[in-house]
């Protein structure tokens, strides 16, 4: 290549292409003249529209949020000019119709959470480690199919399956191991059917993926030091696959605190969620929302704290296994 | 692992691949049922509340509504992501840590604690309930998702072909049109149609944001608390049919990305 050949921007020497008559152009050479100054400049208009969007609308609805926690009244009206109180938060730890569901919510969550992890794990392992590469993507599409599927329509298919007149029902009653139809439905059972069926997937992805990524070698190597099937599980499997653990026990926590339609729909009066009581105050009276917002901010940093906790446990523990 | 406890694991994988296919089988079956209450048995069998979902009005309304919705705030998570990607990717400055912290936030916060947020905030810029109330929840929930897309995609580009593009006189911008951006097309593919399926599918902050006009999750949703009946079954499926088609497609460009990238 001679150096007549290295010119700005591609094309025929005659009639340059699109990008070399813009570069040539008068207008974008002022414009870049004072956009690309300095690396210091470039790296400043680079990064100042992220700061700008994170701040304004990842940080801003909840920061605004804890702000009209605090108010005593909000939409704010003509004639009532809301003041900053605590009241809200009072009313959380005062009232024990609220604590209860509050407290429903965080173990049925954990309770979940530790299901979803000891019937995924298996799912996982079988996968990574006894699925051949090349079939392993269509085994792990027969998973994931149904998750592309939004929430609705699966909490329906759920619905279809559980119900009085549902196919569960039938095969019970035909396999004449019930006389009467079980009722399945508004029940804690199918809940928690429709909350795993809603998360599964988000244990599943960071799990098989820790798994994926551990070397065969290892299991060699330990099984030639003499290592049996339960030490080699111990030593290398578990540890290693703490960080997948870690991150999918947090995913599924976070999605189950905060699931509304399933509760509604799947739920019974004796299974109300802290969802469906913070969105209680918001589709009531408009006064309602800093109540909602209160609660809302509780759960928050409720559920924040203690996947926190976790994974810092988690951190921990697969630190002092390496060592 | 022994050889039982190998057969115990692929009875497990199968018996969950079970929890999940039969529900749905079982409603795409119940769609096919000529009479006006769901359950089992299904006696006689009909196609007519498939043809009926064609006709619906309010059906097709809300998937129309529920699609320009998608489009348009993916176009806006995808913008917005690639440059966060791309202002997050290859360097290392004061404060990094906080702004990928942040942009990750939307994907942690419980769904409905995130619908309320969104529905406070929509008040306190004067956004109504509606369209674009929905179009601007929905991208800056699926923004976190094209981010950790685009920057996996992004840490495999080779530093010599921005170096080159520069030597060659190119300047940072059509640097970024001319080898960047090219290079980070499939993996943009896969997140928007991801970001798709997310917006089509999503109710919370359909349902917390929405005005008159349901989105067809929220439809679904209004017409199970009203009553069942194979005319949900029948929408369901079509759902269904569509999101399957668009998560296999989203599926493949990624795969194909990952080859690639393998054989660079």
């Amino acid at each position: 290549m001679t150096l007549s050949n290295t010119r700005p921007a591609s094309g025929p020497a005659d009639r340059p292409g699109f990008w070399g008559r813009l570069s040539g152009s008068g207008p974008y050479a002022a414009l870049t003249d004072v956009l690309l100054a300095s690396p210091r400049r470039q790296f400043a208009i680079l990064l100042i529209v992220p700061v700008i969007w994170v701040l304004l609308t990842h940080l801003g609805p909840i920061l605004q949020m804890i702000n009209v926690s605090l108010l005593t009244n909000y939409p704010p009206g003509p004639n009532n000019v809301p003041t900053y109180t605590l009241e809200h938060y009072g009313k959380f730890f005062t009232d024990s119709i609220f604590i209860q569901p509050f407290l429903r919510t965080l173990i049925f969550s954990s309770v979940l959470t530790l299901t979803t992890l000891i019937i995924i794990y298996p799912v996982a392992y079988f996968l990574a480690r006894h699925v051949r590469r090349d079939r392993q993507m269509m085994f792990l599409m027969l998973l994931l199919i149904p998750f592309w599927v939004g929430e609705i329509v699966r909490i329906f298919a759920m619905m279809i399956l559980l119900g009085n007149n549902g196919a569960l029902n039938l095969a019970l009653q035909w396999l004449g191991l019930t006389e009467r139809p079980i009722p399945f439905m508004y029940t804690g059972f199918s809940l928690s059917a429709g909350i795993i069926y809603l998360t599964a997937l988000y244990m599943l992805m960071p799990l098989y993926s820790a798994l994926e990524k551990i070397p065969p070698s290892l299991f060699e190597a330990a099984a030639d030091l003499g290592a049996g099937p339960w030490t080699r599980f111990r030593r290398i499997t578990l540890p290693l696959s703490l960080e997948g653990v870690s991150s999918g026990c947090t995913l599924v926590f976070l999605i189950s605190t905060g699931v509304y339609a399933t509760p509604v729909l799947l739920g019974g009066p004796s299974t109300t969620l802290f969802s469906e009581v913070i969105a209680g105050f918001f589709h009531v009276a408009g006064d309602q929302w800093p109540v909602g917002a209160a609660f809302a901010v509780i759960m928050l940093v409720t559920a924040l704290l203690l996947t926190g906790a976790f994974t810092k446990l988690m951190a921990h523990l697969a630190g002092r296994v390496k060592q | 692992m022994t050889r039982n406890t190998r057969i115990l694991m692929q009875c497990i994988y199968w018996a969950f691949v079970l929890y999940l296919l039969i529900p749905l089988a079982l409603m795409m079956l119940m769609g096919f049922k000529d009479s006006k209450f769901i359950g089992f048995p299904i006696r006689d069998v009909t196609l007519d509340w498939y043809l009926a979902v064609f006709q619906d009005s309010q059906v097709l309304n809300a998937m129309g509504y529920s699609a320009i919705i998608g489009v348009l705030s993916t176009a806006i998570a995808l913008f917005m992501g690639t440059w966060i990607a791309v202002a997050l990717t290859g360097r290392s400055f004061w404060g990094r840590a906080i702004l990928l912290g942040l942009t990750l936030l939307p994907a942690v916060i419980p769904g409905v604690i995130s619908a309320i947020a969104f529905r406070i905030a929509a008040r306190l810029v004067g956004l109504e309930p509606g369209m674009w109330a929905i179009i601007w929840s929905h991208a800056i929930h699926n923004v976190p998702f094209v981010v950790l897309v685009v920057m996996a995609r992004l840490s495999t580009l080779p530093k010599s072909y921005g170096e080159a593009a520069q030597d060659l006189g190119a300047d940072p911008i059509i640097t970024f049109f001319r080898v960047t951006l090219p290079y980070l097309t499939p993996a943009m593919i896969g997140g928007g149609i991801f970001c798709l399926l997310l917006s089509f599918d999503d109710f919370v902050r359909s349902f917390f944001l929405g005005g008159y006009e349901p989105t067809l999750p929220v439809l679904i949703f209004a017409k199970l608390r009203s009553g069942m009946s194979p005319e949900i079954n029948a929408i369901s499926t079509v759902v269904l049919v569509l999101t399957a088609v668009l998560g296999l497609w989203a599926e493949r460009s990624m795969r194909g990305m990952k080859k690639r990238a393998a054989n660079d």
